[in-house]
């Protein structure tokens, strides 16, 4: 199988419900519209991950990571470039929390549940269409260069993996910040996600 | 891509394990089975909630504490059930457990213990067979930074209450001094009646002090004007080399009488900039006139430059220099580095701040480098940017200027 087999629209619908769920309940959580957008989307070989990840963020970066089992496995990472979670997580505050750029214990938090919600509500609009169940671990979030978060997506097994990587553009009412959402899965997973996109459409 | 490792323990040990670690743990730990009865808590959790939720073990945790009932704490209790992880920082929820704060944390606050919470499933042999929650006591933390946060506020307010006071009283002087240049104008010029020479000579002293403490309270007022972000700006098609042209020839007498040399270079063609004339002119004058202000022999030059992005203006002078150290502060406001300069030269020492707050407003930057003994360079860029593109605007006078 290879890559192109993924109707890339199909998965981009497939995202937008997710992001459209993350957006509802960051709405609802901060007292504040935003909205989630999806700018583009890649499908990529796992080791072709870091060259393409490098053309777009540099920098140090705040990540949220969790793991995620069941009918499919793999990991979730969103991957923010540092002044841009701080930016984040003032703006979802209005700028009570790291106002001053700094991504301190409160703006951890912060950024820790912003990135549950938007990784679990992507990671449940697979689930709902593959009709499977998806448990996640503790999301954690790290600071940490782009190798140390590559490093973090060691693959062990003799599995293919692919990467989902989406571009994100959180819109808030006193600006916006740009993101980036990884799921990582092996080809398993991917095919499972693969056929089911094509049952839909059909 | 695998969760953390396993120990290489029977279910058993690891579950003994745990039990020992939650039990030391600093923070509350407490599981709910499926029907969100109350199965369990740590000690530090007794302790922290006066033994009422270990009182709870055996009851439903809703009937404990109703205001659960209905909201995101029980929603995010059944996603658990569902296989769902939640995390609720501080910031959005305050807390979960309804608890009292511990004596002496949070500075008497809150009414409750402030708390971050993980909600997550409790999964024995690969089936969800309730929840577990984690409470972190974050009370003490959140109470210091209100109290940062309050001192933050308290001193913004004394800032711009210091900009109004210092744009307020600088109007307030301003006024007085227009009148007393205005009749010793009158009186020097023999309107009123015939004066002696000596008089006439006072008269003008007089009014040559007015029009400097004039100029220092224009200086205090751009400043204060700047640094509470209402200076306005009023960007339209300059060219740089006329303006630079116009200063220089307002310098030549100085120069002059001070037998300096003087040097101008510009572009053949013009330096066009969507810009604010009046604030470049300012910035130009602010330079020019302090590198003709601390240079006492040689020249003083200076040179517009046109590039794709950017126009420079570079003034250069041959003047006593500075060193490293004088570089950190000459841009720092009433700063002037050596203080019997002050007396001797005149100024209010916020010449190069404004001129470099001025430089930021106007979207580009005034730098400087110098050498002891040699001179002193001063470079302003402007971004050279068409009506169309220039994020300058006359009506957004009330964004903040800086930083």
């Amino acid at each position: 199988m290879t890559v192109k087999l993924v109707d890339h629209d199909a998965l981009t619908e497939l995202f937008n419900i997710g992001l459209h769920r993350a957006a509802a309940s960051l709405s609802e959580l901060t007292g504040q519209r935003i909205l989630v957008e999806l700018p583009r989307l890649w499908v990529c070989r796992i080791e072709e991950t870091h060259l393409r990840l490098r053309q777009l963020i540099e920098g140090e970066l705040a990540t949220v990571h969790q793991i995620f089992m069941g009918s499919m496995t793999g990991d979730a990472i969103l991957v923010l470039e540092y002044e841009a979670a701080s930016r984040l997580a003032a703006l979802l505050t209005h700028g009570e929390i790291a106002a001053d750029g700094r991504l301190d214990q409160s703006a951890r938090e912060v950024l820790t549940e912003v990135g549950n919600v938007i990784l679990s509500s992507c990671l449940s609009a697979f689930g709902d269409m593959l009709r499977v169940s998806v448990t996640f671990s503790v999301p954690r979030i790290h600071v940490e260069s782009l190798e140390g978060m590559l490093r973090s997506l060691k693959v062990e097994s003799e599995e293919l993996h692919y990467t989902l990587l989406a571009a994100t553009r959180f819109q808030l009412t006193e600006g916006e910040v740009g993101g980036y959402l990884l799921i990582a899965v092996g080809i398993a997973s991917l095919e499972l996600i693969s056929k089911s996109l094509a049952e839909r459409e059909g | 891509m695998s969760p953390d490792e396993p120990l290489g323990m029977t279910e058993h040990e690891s579950l003994t394990m745990l039990h020992e670690l939650a039990q030391i743990l600093e923070l509350g730990v407490l599981t709910v089975d499926r029907s969100l009865v109350v199965t369990g808590c740590n000690r530090w959790l007794a302790a922290a909630s006066e033994d009422a939720v270990r009182n709870l073990i055996g009851r439903p945790l809703l009937d404990a504490f109703p205001e659960l009932r209905g909201g995101p704490a029980e929603l995010a209790l059944l996603g658990a059930l569902g296989g769902s992880t939640t995390v609720w920082s501080h910031r959005f929820h305050r807390y979960f457990l309804p608890l009292p704060p511990r004596p002496s944390a949070g500075d008497g606050r809150f009414e409750r213990m402030q708390q971050s919470a993980h909600i997550m499933p409790l999964v024995r042999g690969g089936a969800i067979e309730g929840v577990l929650v984690l409470l972190q006591d974050v009370t003490e933390r959140v109470a210091r930074e209100e109290q940062l946060r309050d001192a933050l506020a308290r001193a913004e307010v004394a800032s711009q209450a210091k900009s109004d006071f210092l744009a307020s009283m600088s109007h307030e002087l301003r006024t007085p001094l227009g009148a007393i240049i205005g009749y010793m104008d009158l009186l020097e010029n023999e309107m009123v009646g015939p004066v002696e020479p000596l008089q006439k000579q006072y008269f003008g002293r007089v009014k040559s002090a007015a029009k400097h403490l004039v100029h220092i309270i224009e200086e205090i007022l751009t400043f204060s004007r700047v640094e509470a972000g209402k200076e306005p700006l009023q960007p339209e098609m300059v060219d740089g080399a006329v303006v630079a042209r116009s200063v220089a020839e307002l310098f030549e007498p100085q120069a002059g009488s001070k037998g300096l040399l003087t040097r101008l270079s510009v572009p053949e063609g013009p330096v066009m900039l969507f810009t604010d004339p009046t604030k470049l002119r300012q910035i130009l004058i602010n330079i020019v006139g302090n590198a003709m202000k601390f240079t006492e022999s040689g020249e003083v030059g200076m040179c517009v430059q046109s590039h794709s992005d950017r126009a420079t203006f570079v003034v250069s002078d041959t003047g006593p220099g500075m060193t490293a150290a004088d570089l950190e502060l000459i841009f720092d406001p009433f700063t002037q580095l050596d203080q019997s300069l002050t007396r001797s030269k005149g100024g209010t020492g916020l010449g190069l701040p404004v001129s470099r707050k001025l430089a930021h407003l106007l979207g580009g930057d005034l730098l400087v480098d110098s050498v002891p003994g040699e001179g002193t360079t001063f470079t302003l860029w402007l971004p050279i940017v068409t009506r169309a593109t220039s994020a300058l605007s006359s009506t957004a006078l009330s964004e903040p200027l800086l930083n």
